[in-house]
């Protein structure tokens, strides 16, 4: 070690003080305190009186029909949103793959519902899935109309609320992982896909074999990022159905924030948060383990 | 084979701007109907919207006023200036520190701090909320903003992607300015910093975007009028009546305004393959 690296080395608390004692006062203590208040009887006015009761919250939550909706429910829209979403994304990102200018204008416009905030969106979504009503219908309705495809009462129908907002979520959300697949696919190698395309080989097996596997880390991030972010739904369905109609879009996001807001329930929100975590971590490592991210 | 050239052309257009129309038409048609009569906005006929008597800018007016904008936009702009500012400063240091220097137990620390990357912030929101609420953080404006922000700084991606760009900077720079007197301050700060531009600018982006959005946290903290974002404002005008659509797009167009703008001049430092390093 050079006097240079120990002299480096003599700084490097101050360097990640900041950061760390962050961390450890908003996030790894909170964490501690939700894993101690799920076993325990907490309630929100009177937290520091919390004792321990054992894992009788988690097998409160486990017999709760409506946690067991809400859960149906997340898990129903991450089906939904991450396969669509992800071969989406791809699909974009191939189209706009191109490097005249022209094609840049297209990037920007599908990057727009992103810049735009969810809450806005979910607000302008509500207006534009409005059902027919004294002549007046949402543009989506209107839009179908054209089509001869019936109008629907998109968020008040149980049947179609939750598809709705999956549908309104991947158009919002498309256009940032379209921006990941398009960095990866500049680390396609060229020669290989000249290499096959001399070879005689059309668009789509230049895509199996030679696109494809050369985005396989990128594959794994989106679609790890992609099944998270799905699950912490709650803007959408909190804004434009309040989790009804029929709790059919109560998400698990909005469980924990009613628990502990509206029945006052430290305790058993918690307990569903450590069950929300412990199924994210879950997913993630099984998602890594199937996909099994390259080394590079 | 010209003339096939020629049909796959046009098709590839069509399709783009098929496809563009899915994507920008809620958004136009918001815009629209934010400069329209409450009756008006809900006609979509092409001869009511070029009906000039129909257009309205009294929605800005009642919008601004109603959702109390002025304040919630000073809020929503510091708070993501000091998350995204205070952000970048110290996950930047503690990325140089797990990047150049070597100490006891770091690979360890740094596998603990990646960990926690996948963490939802709604896991921790509830214990959070008690911890601001313990240091204080939850009352009048200086510490409510605090209690807005302070929890955001330090984050485990920004500090794992930012090392990955310091890993990639040969360490000669550093030890050429070592060689001209430079003190670890002065290699971090002059040298190694300003190398790795790009990456601070996807930081940046990424979190504006994720910041100017937040709503559970501002939800459950910022309870007091002095307090409440441009987008707990706009919630707001939504779910309580009288519900005014013109009102509340209003105030959506003008919601979105910053961040447009924040981006336009964002633009030329949002290179596509940045994201990439992170990845790998």
């Amino acid at each position: 070690m050079t006097a240079w690296q120990r002299d480096f080395a003599k700084r490097a608390p101050w360097f990640l003080l900041p950061a760390l004692g962050l961390l450890a006062v908003f996030v790894i203590w909170p964490l501690g305190r939700a894993l101690w208040w799920s076993v325990s009887d907490a309630d929100l006015l009177a937290p520091e009186r919390a004792r321990w009761m054992g894992l009788g919250n988690y097998s409160d939550l486990l017999t709760d029909p409506r946690f067991r909706r809400a859960f149906f429910n997340t898990a129903l829209f991450a089906v939904l949103i991450v396969p669509l979403q992800t071969a989406a994304a791809l699909g974009l990102a191939l189209w706009v793959n191109r490097p005249e200018r022209a094609w840049r204008w297209l990037r920007v416009v599908f990057f727009l519902p992103v810049v735009v905030s969810l809450p806005v969106l979910a607000v302008v979504w509500s207006l534009l899935y409005q059902p027919e009503q004294a002549g007046e219908t949402g543009l989506v309705n209107a839009a179908l109309g054209i089509f001869g495809i019936e109008g629907q009462a998109w968020l008040r129908d149980p049947q179609l609320a939750l598809p709705a907002l999956a549908a309104m979520s991947i158009w919002q959300g498309v256009g940032l992982q379209m921006m990941v697949f398009l960095a990866g696919l500049q680390g396609v190698p060229r020669e290989q896909l000249e290499a096959a395309q001399i070879d005689g080989a059309g668009a789509w097996r230049r895509l199996v074999h030679v696109v494809l596997p050369s985005l396989r880390n990128t594959l794994v991030f989106v679609v790890t990022v992609t099944t998270i972010l799905a699950f912490r739904l709650f803007v959408q369905p909190y804004l434009m159905t309040r989790g009804g109609p029929e709790d059919r879009t109560l998400s698990l996001v909005q469980y924990i924030y009613e628990a502990t807001f509206l029945n006052l329930e430290l305790g058993r929100a918690c307990a569903a948060a450590v069950l929300f975590l412990t199924w994210v971590g879950l997913l993630t490592w099984m998602q890594r383990m199937f996909f099994g991210e390259e080394k590079s | 084979m010209k003339r096939g050239l020629t049909w796959r052309v046009a098709a590839m257009w069509v399709g783009s701007v098929a496809v563009a129309v899915v994507f920008l038409a809620p958004l136009l048609w918001a815009v629209a109907g934010s400069f329209r009569e409450e009756a008006a906005i809900f006609r979509l006929d092409a001869s009511s919207l070029w009906d000039v008597d129909t257009w309205t800018l009294s929605n800005y007016a009642d919008g601004w006023r109603r959702a109390a904008l002025g304040p919630a936009l000073l809020v929503s702009v510091a708070q993501v200036a000091l998350i995204v500012g205070g952000g970048l400063i110290v996950n930047a240091l503690a990325a140089y520190a797990f990047a150049r220097m070597t100490f006891r137990g770091r690979d360890g620390l740094f596998a603990a701090v990646v960990m926690l990357i996948i963490l939802p912030v709604e896991v921790i929101a509830v214990p959070m909320f008690f911890t601001a609420r313990d240091l204080g953080l939850t009352g009048e404006f200086g510490a409510a903003m605090a209690g807005l922000t302070l929890p955001f700084m330090a984050k485990a991606f920004n500090i794992y992607f930012l090392r990955q760009h310091f890993l990639a900077l040969p360490v000669q720079l550093e030890e050429a300015a070592a060689m001209d007197g430079a003190g670890v301050w002065t290699q971090f700060w002059r040298v190694a910093l300003p190398s790795v531009k790009p990456a601070l600018a996807t930081v940046v982006v990424l979190d504006v975007l994720t910041h100017w959005g937040d709503f559970l946290w501002p939800l459950m903290i910022g309870t007091r009028e002095s307090t409440r974002t441009v987008q707990i404002g706009l919630a707001n005008l939504f779910t309580q009546p009288p519900v005014q659509w013109g009102d509340i797009l209003a105030c959506a167009v003008m919601a979105t305004l910053p961040v447009l703008l924040m981006f336009r001049w964002l633009q030329r430092y949002i290179v596509a393959t940045q994201v990439q390093t992170g990845i790998k």
